[in-house]
C-alpha cells in the first residue's frame, strides 16, 4: 500500500506550527480566548429572544460533543460510532441514579462520566488489542449505541421506554433554559477547547501526531500506541457524557431520539467533516454553520435528511480537509504574497 | 420443529440481503451503508408501479431493474474518488459517502412517498411441510431466495465472469495480471448487488410489508449477518444468515423481540472480538 497518502482524519494541521513551535504559551491559547469574547456576545446579537438563545444553546452543545469526538477520531483515528449512546449513558446514568437512588446530581454526574471514560478507553484497549482496523471500530461502536438504544426502548420501568424518562429532583441552574444555560454550556466548551489546545501541546499531543501519522513507526519509536489511544478513547468520551448528561437535563426530560445515532454522531461528523477534522475551532465553525443551516431548512420536514446527504457527499467529495484548514491556508497564503522576499 | 423451519426462512432472506454487500465489500473493499436503500428504492419502485395498474411481475422485475440501474449509476459516479484511494481510507471514504447517499435516498423517498408500502400477499391456506403448517408468503419468499442465491453461485463457480469475480476477491493484482479488468468487474457486481437487494426486498414483501423507513434496519441487518460470516466471504454470508435466522426466530419465540435483536448485536460485536475475519473469513 502507497505510504504517502495521507490518511483520511490526519491532514496537516492548520496551526501545527503554532502548536510544535514553542511559541510563547499565550499565543497558543490566543483562539480560545477570541472563541470564548465572541461567543460571550452572542446573547447581546440575539436579545433576549428565546428562540434564538435556545438555537445557540443548541450550537453550543454540539460544538462541545464535537471537540469530543476530534480528540477521538481527528487526533487518534478511531472511529467511534457510539457518541449517542455515550452521551446517553451521562443522561440516563445520572437520572438513574437520581431518580432510584437519590443521588445528587452532581455526583451522579461524575459517576456516570466516569463510567463513560472506562466504556470509551475498553473500547480503544480492545481496537489495539485486537488490532481492529477504522473500519471495525466503528462497527463495534455502532452495535453497542444500537445495542443501547433498544436496552432504553427495552428497560420501560427504568427509562420509560419510548416516552422519556422523567427526572424526580431539580436538575438546578441547567435546567433553567435561557441565558444561565447558555453560559454554563459555553464555559463547559470554552473549558474543552482549552484542554484540548493544552493537551497539544503536551506530550501527549506529540504522540497523537505521531500515532495518527503512522501507527507502525511511532509504535517502532517508543511511542505506547495502546496507552495513547485509550487516553484519548477516555477523554473523549468522558467529554461527550459530560455534555449528554448536562443536555438531557437542559431539556428537563431524556427521550432515546436524543441520543439517537442520527441525532448526534451522524450530525457530529458532518460538523467536523466541515469545520476541518483534527483542527482546533473546526468543532466550533461546524457545529454553528450546521445549527444554522439545520434552523433554516426545518420547514423541508423529511427532505432535510436528503439535503444533509447531499452536504456529506459534497463535503467528502470536494473539501475533505474542512473549511478551517482551507481558510488558514488562504491566510497562510495571503501572508506569504504580502512578505517580501519570500 | 416449525420454529425452526420459519428461522431458516428468515436466514434465507437475511443470506440475501447480506450477499451482495459482502461481495462489494470483498471486490472493491468499499462498504456499502446504502445497501438497505437498494432494497426499499426497489420496493417502492414496485409498489408504485402496481399502483398504476401494471401487474405483479413486470413491477417486480423492473423494481429490480431499478435497484441495479441505481447501484450501476453510484458506482459510475460518485464512487469513482473512493476507488482512487487504497485500503483503511478507501473503506473509510466509502462508508461516508455510502452514507450520504442513504440519506438523499431515505429523505426524498420518505418525503415523497411516506405510505407506500410493498405489500406482495401470496394468498391461500398454509402448505405442510415436513409436517409443520408454513405460510405460503414465507415459503414462496425462500423458495424466491433459494432460486436467486443458487443461479449467483453457480454463476460464481462456472461462469467466465464468475470465477473472474472470485479471482479479483481473492487477489486484485493477481487478477489483474491474469488479464481481468477488476474496474469493469467491480461496476457489474456493484449493479448486481443492487439487484440482490432489491430481491431481498421482494422476498421480504412476501413475508411482511416494506416501506421508505426500512432502509437503515436492513442495512443494519445486512451489516450484522456479513460480519458474522466474514467480511467479502459469500459462503460465510450464506452460513451466517441461516445461523442468525434461526437464532433470530428461536429468540424471539422463547425470549421476546426486543431481546433478540440485541442478541443479534451481542453476537456480531463477539465475533468482532473473538474473530474478526468471521466465520468463513481468511486470515484477519
Amino acid at each position: 500500500m502507497a505510504s504517502t497518502e495521507v490518511p483520511l482524519g490526519a491532514q496537516q494541521d492548520a496551526d501545527s506550527a503554532v502548536v510544535a513551535t514553542q511559541a510563547p504559551r499565550w499565543r497558543a491559547y490566543l483562539p480560545v480566548v477570541a472563541t470564548a469574547v465572541a461567543l460571550a456576545a452572542i446573547p447581546l446579537i440575539i436579545g433576549d429572544s428565546r428562540y434564538y438563545t435556545d438555537l445557540a444553546t443548541l450550537a453550543l452543545v454540539f460544538a462541545a460533543y464535537a471537540v469530543g469526538f476530534n480528540i477521538i477520531f481527528g487526533n487518534t483515528n478511531q472511529l467511534f460510532l457510539c457518541l449517542g449512546a455515550f452521551a446517553g449513558v451521562g443522561a440516563y446514568g445520572t437520572g438513574a441514579l437520581g431518580n432510584e437512588l437519590g443521588v445528587p446530581m452532581p455526583l451522579g454526574v461524575l459517576i456516570s462520566v466516569c463510567v463513560v471514560a472506562g466504556f470509551g478507553a475498553a473500547f480503544s484497549w480492545v481496537s489495539v488489542r485486537r488490532r481492529l482496523d477504522v473500519i471495525f471500530v466503528g462497527i463495534v461502536t455502532l452495535t453497542f449505541s444500537l445495542v443501547f438504544i433498544n436496552l432504553l426502548l427495552g428497560q420501560r420501568d427504568v427509562t420509560g421506554g419510548e416516552t422519556g424518562m422523567v427526572l424526580l429532583y431539580d436538575p438546578g441552574p441547567v435546567g433553567e433554559r435561557g441565558l444561565v444555560s447558555y453560559y454554563i454550556f459555553l464555559t463547559v466548551l470554552i473549558v474543552f477547547l482549552t484542554v484540548y489546545r493544552w493537551v497539544q501541546r503536551s506530550h501527549i499531543g506529540w504522540a497523537f501526531r505521531a500515532l495518527r501519522d503512522d501507527e507502525v513507526a511511532a509504535e517502532l519509536s517508543g511511542i505506547d500506541v495502546a496507552r495513547y489511544k485509550m487516553i484519548a478513547g477516555a477523554m473523549g468520551s468522558a467529554m461527550v457524557a459530560l455534555v449528554g448528561a448536562l443536555y438531557g437535563h437542559y431539556e428537563g426530560f431524556f427521550s432515546p431520539t436524543t441520543f439517537e445515532l442520527g441525532q448526534v454522531d451522524v450530525p457530529v461528523l458532518v460538523m467536523l467533516a466541515f469545520g476541518g477534522i483534527g483542527s482546533l475551532l473546526g468543532p466550533v465553525v461546524g457545529a454553528t454553520v450546521f445549527t444554522i443551516v439545520d434552523a433554516v431548512l426545518r420547514p423541508l420536514a423529511q427532505l432535510r435528511t436528503a439535503v444533509y446527504g447531499v452536504i456529506l457527499l459534497v463535503l467528502f467529495l470536494g473539501f475533505r480537509h474542512g473549511v478551517v484548514p482551507s481558510i488558514n491556508d488562504l491566510a497562510r497564503w495571503v501572508a506569504r504574497r504580502r512578505s517580501p522576499g519570500s | 420443529m416449525a420454529v425452526v423451519l420459519d428461522g431458516v426462512a428468515y436466514g434465507l432472506q437475511l443470506a440475501l440481503l447480506a450477499v451482495g454487500l459482502t461481495m462489494i465489500y470483498g471486490l472493491g473493499g468499499v462498504l456499502n451503508l446504502a445497501h438497505g436503500q437498494f432494497a426499499v428504492v426497489t420496493a417502492i419502485a414496485a409498489a408504485l408501479l402496481m399502483d398504476s395498474g401494471l401487474p405483479t411481475l413486470p413491477a417486480v422485475i423492473v423494481g429490480v431493474l431499478t435497484g441495479a440501474v441505481l447501484a450501476l449509476i453510484l458506482d459510475a459516479s460518485i464512487m469513482r474518488p473512493v476507488y482512487r484511494l487504497q485500503g483503511e481510507n478507501r473503506v473509510l471514504l466509502s462508508l461516508l459517502i455510502t452514507l450520504g447517499v442513504a440519506f438523499v435516498i431515505d429523505g426524498l423517498l420518505i418525503y415523497n412517498y411516506p405510505f407506500t408500502a410493498l405489500n406482495l400477499n401470496v394468498a391461500g391456506p398454509a402448505i405442510n411441510l415436513l409436517g409443520v403448517p408454513m405460510r405460503r408468503g414465507s415459503l414462496a419468499a425462500s423458495l424466491l431466495a433459494l432460486v436467486a442465491l443458487g443461479v449467483l453461485i453457480v454463476f460464481l463457480r462456472y461462469t467466465r465472469r464468475g470465477k473472474a469475480v472470485r479471482s479479483i476477491i481473492e487477489d486484485e493484482e493477481g487478477a489483474q495480471l491474469c488479464g481481468i479488468n477488476p474496474s469493469r468487474i467491480r461496476t457489474a457486481v456493484f449493479a448486481l448487488s443492487g439487484g440482490l437487494a432489491g430481491v431481498a426486498a421482494v422476498a421480504e414483501g412476501m413475508t411482511s410489508s416494506l416501506s421508505a423507513t426500512d432502509g437503515l434496519n436492513l442495512t443494519i441487518l445486512a451489516l450484522i449477518v456479513t460480519v458474522v460470516g466474514g467480511l467479502g466471504s459469500v459462503a460465510g454470508a450464506l452460513l451466517a444468515g441461516l445461523l442468525l435466522g434461526i437464532v433470530y426466530s428461536l429468540a424471539t419465540f422463547y425470549i421476546g423481540a426486543y431481546v433478540t435483536f440485541i442478541i443479534l448485536l451481542v453476537t456480531a460485536m463477539a465475533t468482532i472480538l473473538v474473530r474478526p475475519s468471521g466465520l468463513m473469513g481468511r486470515g484477519a
